[in-house]
């Protein structure tokens, strides 16, 4: 495992002026960059998705594409919560992903048990079998990862604090 | 639409994929090779997006259309973003993405040819 160099100037990062930056945990780095590219994809392809939906037959089946929209948004707000990675930011992704989480096990439920309310694939409906389950399972990776950097984070606080003892 | 083209995409996303597992295993950083098969991959994509915009009026439905171009001009996106992501991550979790974007513009490429063999 080669050890990131970072040499970064103190001047690169404007909000860095708690001095564990360089080492601290982020939701953004890491494998973190991962969640953030494949976040940024779902949102690209729910916002794709839906304003065409939405535009080209949104008589066909209004809530579905309606709730298209929204996870569009909240894929949109938790992607970047999770690049930003500062406190508010991640409060947000968290708030986000779960909002995920608890709309792709609703709309699935419903999609499942009343198909014909759901004509066409969306990003939630069917436990987001369209996009290969990746809606149902990103959002428990996501609240994973959330957890371990926040615990990660609070040791090496930890561990800055003995230290300076 | 342009069969020698898509296959030509499908191949060299397989050789990205390739490459960013291998320098994954290696735990190696993106290099020029990389970023080289990475513009090939891109140049392809835009003689796609010129080739695909002139033919798209063979779809006759609307909204398939409206997928089908939309598919064309998303494709573009996918390398130049994960390029700057890996660029920027100094772990190895840097060539999981190039994994990940190589994959994505297999199955975006696939979808395209979907979409207009159903449709044109």
């Amino acid at each position: 495992m080669p050890e990131p160099q970072r040499q970064s100037p103190p001047d690169s990062q404007p909000e860095s002026h708690d001095e564990s930056q360089h080492e601290s945990p982020h939701t953004g780095h890491g494998f973190g960059r991962l969640l953030v590219a494949v976040y940024g994809l779902l949102a690209l392809a729910a916002t794709g998705r839906s304003i065409l939906q939405i535009t080209e037959y949104f008589d066909r089946a209004p809530v579905p594409y309606i709730l298209s929209a929204v996870a569009a948004v909240i894929y949109l707000v938790a992607t970047i919560g999770l690049a930003r990675g500062d406190r508010a930011s991640v409060r947000l992704a968290t708030i986000a992903l779960s909002v995920e989480l608890v709309g792709v096990l609703v709309v699935g439920t419903v999609s499942a048990l009343r198909p014909q309310a759901f004509p066409d694939k969306t990003v939630w409906s069917h436990f987001g079998q369209g996009y290969g389950f990746v809606p149902l399972l990103l959002p428990l990776v996501g609240l994973w990862w959330i957890r371990r950097t926040a615990r990660a984070s609070a040791a090496s606080a930890a561990e800055v604090a003995q230290s300076a003892d | 639409m342009l069969q020698p083209l898509t296959v030509v995409l499908l191949v060299a996303s397989g050789v990205l994929a390739l490459m960013a597992a291998h320098h994954l295993l290696r735990g190696r950083l993106v290099d020029d090779p990389v970023i080289i098969v990475g513009a090939a991959i891109e140049l392809a994509l835009l003689v796609q997006l010129v080739v695909g915009l002139t033919k798209a009026s063979a779809i006759g439905d609307g909204a398939e259309r409206a997928t089908f171009i939309a598919y064309l001009f998303t494709v573009l996106l996918v390398i130049p973003a994960t390029i700057v992501i890996a660029v920027k991550e100094k772990t190895q979790w840097a060539m999981g993405v190039v994994l990940g974007g190589a994959f994505v513009v297999a199955i975006l490429v696939a979808r395209l040819q979907q979409v207009w063999s159903l449709n044109a």
